[in-house]
């Protein structure tokens, strides 16, 4: 094993309150030579003010274009151990749960042929395995995926679809409008093969929350959004409303100024909702969820081009279907055709390196909307139009 | 679907590696197709994905390790 080496700049970030990934790290590095290079190499990052990571390189399994992605050091004569330090990312089971027994399993797995560090869960919400070899990658790819219990696949990275990712919804969250659970695994097993066979312009990613509170930041996050939502009225009981405002409850200062249609009203003694001016937001019904509850004609909304800073800035999802039924058993086919008729008109028009919400930038909403067959709608204005002119379809435009 | 996938092989023989868009542009014909057999040919280890920034094909077993070989 490579001497311990001193760390002084990393030693600075184990002070102060909070828990510390260099603490982790030196942890690791008692049992593990390469998580003692990766300190290394880190506080060298620290002293150049440079990273010493090289991108990319060849590094998949049999068959595979995602699931690892390929770290080589710069520094190789100074710290071998981390001359290859890839990641593996392996698909998370919907929510995020587990038996003790399929998490042993795989830190076994890590244990022989990794750096014994993982990050549960990354930002795709993948469990993250960091730092491994070449040569080990297919071994830890055959054993995972044949796991006599719980056996576990690769997940997404390159210029494919993303491991899906969604809210624990119905298992655990009394909020859930939608079986996120079911849905997040059925589309997993329908667009297998986008997942592992990178194929597109770019990455895309489907994260489902099960209502608008949105825990897995879909919006923001994801190309596409899915989120719970309810289309008739909200079920109001006004004994329970009354009771709040009978314990002091502000209802003015935090429900009915704070909505954001301004669509409620209360008397003093009756809640009024004028449900065709709600947007759903959740707000009224997360401060007071004993007098409010969603309606019962429940489905999704689904939002297209959220995605962090690359080329464009940060973007949020457009709402683009206000509203699709989603029941389990269904199959999801409606779900499933609308994201391939998006998916083509993107793989079709999209530049190397362009997110589809990039893309709808770039072409324009009605390119967008007649590339996937769809009518706009008022739902899917971003912000008021600041242009005065509109241009028409030169076969919309009636001349007498 | 056989001609197409040594249509591709033959393709990357002359290329270090590329995204299967343009290769469905240069051998004229159609992505979905390309994909496909792209696919076919992953699983059969006959060609390997590889990710640089982006995604592309190249034949097996040529070696894109950064500093190993000079990308053009
Ligand atoms: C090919 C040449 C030009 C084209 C295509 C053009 C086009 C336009 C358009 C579309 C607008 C409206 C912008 C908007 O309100 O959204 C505009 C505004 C304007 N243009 Fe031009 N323009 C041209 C040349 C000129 C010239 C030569 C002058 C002056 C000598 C001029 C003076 C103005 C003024 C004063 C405005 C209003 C600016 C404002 O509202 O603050 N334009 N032009
Ligand atoms: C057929 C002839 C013309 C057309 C179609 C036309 C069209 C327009 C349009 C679309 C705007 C922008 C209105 C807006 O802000 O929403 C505009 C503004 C303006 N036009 Fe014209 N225009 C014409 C002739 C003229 C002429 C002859 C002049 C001056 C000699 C002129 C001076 C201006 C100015 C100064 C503005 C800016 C007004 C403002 O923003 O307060 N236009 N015009
Ligand atoms: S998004 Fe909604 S359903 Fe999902 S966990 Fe959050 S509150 Fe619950
Ligand atoms: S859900 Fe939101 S928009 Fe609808 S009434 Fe409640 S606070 Fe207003």
């Amino acid at each position: 094993m490579t001497e311990a080496k001193k760390t002084p700049l990393l030693d600075e970030l184990e002070k102060g309150p909070w828990p510390s990934f260099v603490k982790e790290i030196k942890r690791a590095a008692a049992n593990s030579p390469s998580a003692q290079d990766l300190l290394g190499q880190l506080e060298l990052s620290y002293v150049d003010k440079k990273a010493h990571w090289k991108h990319g390189g060849l590094v998949g399994v049999m068959g595979y274009g995602g699931g690892v992605i390929g770290r080589y050091s710069d520094v190789p004569e100074q710290f071998p151990n981390v001359e290859h330090f890839h990641t593996v990312r392996i698909n998370q089971p919907s929510g995020w749960f587990y038996t003790t027994k399929a998490l042993r399993q795989v830190c076994d797995v890590w244990e022989k042929y990794g750096s014994g560090l993982t990050n549960l869960h990354g930002s795709t919400g993948d469990l993250v395995l960091l730092g491994t070899k070449t040569e080990h990658i297919q071994t830890i790819f055959d054993e995972i995926s044949n796991f006599e219990e719980h056996p576990m696949d690769l997940g997404g990275s390159g210029s494919n679809l993303r491991t899906p990712s969604c809210c624990a919804g119905p298992a655990r969250c009394e909020f859930a409008l939608i079986d996120t659970l079911d849905i997040c695994h059925d589309l997993t097993n329908e667009f297998q093969d986008y997942l592992h066979r990178p194929m597109w312009p770019y990455k895309s990613k489907i994260k489902i929350s099960g209502c608008p509170n949105d825990c897995v930041a879909s919006i923001a996050r994801s190309d596409f959004s899915i989120q719970g939502t309810w289309r008739d009225d909200i079920k109001i009981d006004q004994e329970a409303v009354r009771a709040y405002v009978a314990e002091g409850f502000d209802i003015e200062g935090l429900v009915i100024s704070k909505c954001p249609t301004k669509c409620m009203s209360f008397d003093g003694n009756e809640l009024t909702i004028d449900n065709a001016n709600c947007t759903r937001c959740m707000h009224c019904i997360n401060k007071m969820c004993k007098a409010l509850r969603p309606g019962d004609d429940r489905g999704a909304t689904i939002l297209v081009g959220g995605k962090a800073p690359i080329l464009q800035g940060a973007m949020m999802g457009w709402v683009i279907v206000p509203f699709m039924k989603l029941e389990p058993g269904s199959g999801y086919q409606e779900l499933k055709d609308f994201l391939e008729d998006c998916w083509a008109w993107w793989d079709e028009h999209g530049k190397t390196r362009e997110r589809i919400g990039e893309l709808i930038l770039r072409l324009d909403m009605r390119n967008f909307l007649r590339g996937i067959g769809r009518e706009p709608i008022p739902q899917m204005v971003v912000a008021p139009r600041a242009n005065p002119f509109f241009f028409w379809w030169p076969e919309e435009v009636e001349q007498d | 679907m056989e001609e197409l996938k040594s249509q591709i092989l033959a393709f990357l023989e002359g290329v270090s590696k590329e995204k299967p868009r343009v290769i469905a542009e240069k051998i004229g014909a159609k992505k979905r197709d390309v994909d496909k057999a792209c696919s076919e040919l992953a699983k059969e280890g006959k060609i390997e994905y590889l990710y640089i920034g982006t995604s592309f094909v190249t034949l097996a077993g040529k070696d894109h390790t950064p500093g190993v070989i000079r990308e053009e």
